[in-house]
């Protein structure tokens, strides 16, 4: 079947899937469940029931602990179209769903990342790019380790590379893969793109990293699901990388179409990127969504995301994804909104920004 | 009593002998272009244009100084009963003159878009909406005086209006920025051609720079520069093809390109 859907974001009549998720009650699978609600499929989801059990109350769960030596046991028996596994970084999990279900499913989805790549130094890389080795099978011992996705550990990219092979092993043509980027929107826990519209509608001076210019990338997690659903229903095959926008974006651009959907006093003060690495400024974590465009990250946002793009990959406007994650944002507990997981906290902003007056004279 | 935009003083003044006495209020919208300098910021209180002789036939192109005059003329007929709006450029949905419109058209169209100047230089423009509600609160409220009425409410960049505008879309638009002085050259005309971008030097230092502080203490707010661009672009859409072609303001496309191209031929000689 073609992979080309530029047609796909039409609701024309989709053939009903039976699509299992697994997990789907984190970040991302809540908007792909609703979606794929919409879309007229029948959707299971399979998890430990322990996250946000009351979402989606008329969809069918099956409780399963992927950690646990039967925690398949609830699937057996069943068959379904689809298997999307959202973000694992555990080799064994993969292994294991791959022996649970790869004789029941015509179709697994497994969401990697564009971490999987061995470097960031080329401008425009593409699904064949070099990848970082595999971390071993069993890099991530037995027993329930939450992945931590604001703080990947070093061989965060290398268990991927590593889930990447598993699900290739166990499911061969089976297997379709996709690497999002960094993924925001609404929903997101970790705060890595939702600093930005929370810091500019505080207003007042804003630190903004390096030059207006530099290219940033990221995609609305809507944009990610909806798609992948749609790749689905097209039976799209093989690997893709999956990041935003369309067309390329600046750092101002980003800051300046998140201003936009406020009414806020911001002003921005671009620090340049040596001054901030000086000061121990951490990009991507301290000043989100960004990195310097040089060096070992001059490709970072300046992958080649063509092939998604060809199969309907499709990007709403940013004001939506910032207006949506304010949203998100203020209906959040007092505690949750007083601790952002990224970006700079007020005082070291406040510092870092007398410093760099300092240093330019005014 | 509210007398929207007449920059006609005789008919401020038939105004308020009509009114005068029947009306506990009369708000006059006038304009920015009331002041006769534009090099510095200036508050309520900057000098003013030289008032036009309200006997002399009327004339048009005289914008500020009938303003002026017509200004004098609501204070000498409704003495402390008058309100004096003087509000910068208007934009937003229904803007017959396409002084803002034609920003989120041509972004949303995409492509390589001349940007005026530097990015930094900086915007000031007003919602018709958030304008004239807030022209109804100062009637509810009895609010008199002079207020200078444009926005945001903090310094604004020509930059973050085109790619806030742009955040709205998704467009494929990419920005060039080329200076004011080879504009000049190339004879584009600031504010008409190049909307809401007056070069923020010399004699217009001061132009998007207005102190509008006493309206803001006022009561004077700002919806997102997203909704605006959004409005206009839906309002837009909906008028009439032939409207549509015509728009009022801006770069004609031909231009554009033309400029653009001796813009680029400029920088690749001067490599």
């Amino acid at each position: 079947m073609s992979t080309n859907l530029n047609a796909g974001v039409s609701n024309a009549q989709v053939k009903p899937l039976r699509i299992l998720i697994l997990g789907g009650t984190g970040f991302i699978g809540p908007h792909q469940v609703e979606y794929a609600l919409s879309r007229g499929h029948k959707i299971t989801l399979f998890n430990r029931g322990q996250t946000n059990p009351g979402l989606f109350p008329n969809v069918e769960k099956l409780i399963g602990d992927r950690n646990a030596s039967d925690g398949y046991s609830s699937l057996k028996g069943r068959t379904w179209d689809v298997v999307v596994d959202n973000p694992t970084q555990i080799p064994r999990w993969v292994r294991e769903a791959g022996a649970a279900l790869k004789d029941n499913t015509q179709k697994y989805v497994f969401v990697s990342t564009l971490s999987t790549f061995k470097n960031r130094k080329e401008i425009g890389i593409k699904e064949d790019g070099p990848l970082n080795d595999p971390a071993p099978y069993d890099a991530v011992p037995g027993g329930f380790t939450p992945p931590d996705p604001a703080r990947p550990t070093a061989t965060y990219g290398q268990l991927k590379v590593r889930c990447e092979m598993e699900a290739r092993d166990a499911f061969g043509d089976k297997a379709l893969i996709v690497r999002p980027g960094l993924i925001v929107g609404p929903g997101d826990l970790t705060d890595r793109f939702s600093y930005w519209p929370v810091r500019i509608e505080q207003g007042g001076e804003v630190l903004a990293p390096g030059t207006p210019d530099d290219p940033v990338a990221f995609i609305d997690a809507r944009d990610l699901t909806e798609w992948m659903i749609r790749l689905v229903e097209n039976g799209a095959n093989g690997t893709f990388n999956a990041v935003g926008p369309r067309y390329g974006m600046t750092v101002s651009q980003m800051l300046y179409g998140c201003k936009a959907v406020t009414s806020s006093s911001a002003t921005f003060t671009w620090v340049d990127a040596d001054f901030l690495l000086e000061r121990k400024l951490r990009p991507y974590s301290e000043l989100p969504v960004w990195m310097p465009p040089r060096g070992d990250s001059a490709g970072w946002a300046r992958m080649d995301v063509s092939k998604a793009i060809d199969a309907g990959l499709t990007f709403r406007p940013l004001a939506d994804t910032a207006r949506e994650t304010l949203v998100y944002y203020h209906a959040q507990t007092p505690e949750r909104q007083a601790t952002l997981k990224a970006g700079l906290p007020p005082e070291k902003e406040r510092e870092a920004l007398a410093a760099w007056h300092i240093k330019i004279g005014h | 009593m509210i007398d929207n935009p007449t920059a006609n003083p005789k008919w401020v003044r038939d105004a308020g002998k009509a009114l005068k006495g029947r009306t506990k209020h009369y708000i006059f919208v006038s304009t920015i272009s009331v002041f006769s300098d534009n090099s510095k910021p200036v508050d309520e209180s900057g000098p003013l244009n030289t008032p036009t002789d309200i006997e002399a036939p009327f004339d048009a192109s005289k914008y500020g100084n009938n303003k002026v005059r017509s200004e004098q003329e609501a204070k000498a007929q409704f003495g402390n009963n008058v309100t004096i709006v003087r509000p910068g450029l208007i934009v937003g949905p229904g803007d017959l003159s396409d002084r803002f419109s034609y920003w989120p058209v041509r972004i949303d169209r995409g492509g390589e878009i001349l940007a005026p100047g530097t990015p930094d230089d900086p915007a000031q423009y007003v919602d018709a909406q958030d304008l004239s509600s807030w022209i109804i609160r100062l009637a509810e409220n009895r609010t008199m005086g002079i207020f200078n009425a444009t926005g945001p409410k903090t310094p604004t960049t020509i930059a973050e209006m085109l790619y806030g505008i742009k955040a709205v879309t998704t467009s494929d638009a990419k920005f060039t920025w080329v200076p004011a002085d080879f504009l000049a050259e190339k004879e584009v005309r600031p504010w008409t051609e190049m909307p809401v971008w007056i070069p923020p030097i010399g004699r217009t230092y001061g132009f998007m720079r207005v102190n509008c502080q006493k309206a803001y203490a006022a009561g004077l707010t700002f919806r997102p520069l997203a909704d605006t661009a959004k409005d206009t672009l839906v309002w837009y859409h909906g008028r009439p093809a032939a409207e549509q072609e015509k728009a009022r303001a801006g770069l004609a496309p031909e231009k554009e390109k033309t400029v653009l191209a001796a813009w680029h031929a400029k920088q690749l000689a001067a490599k």
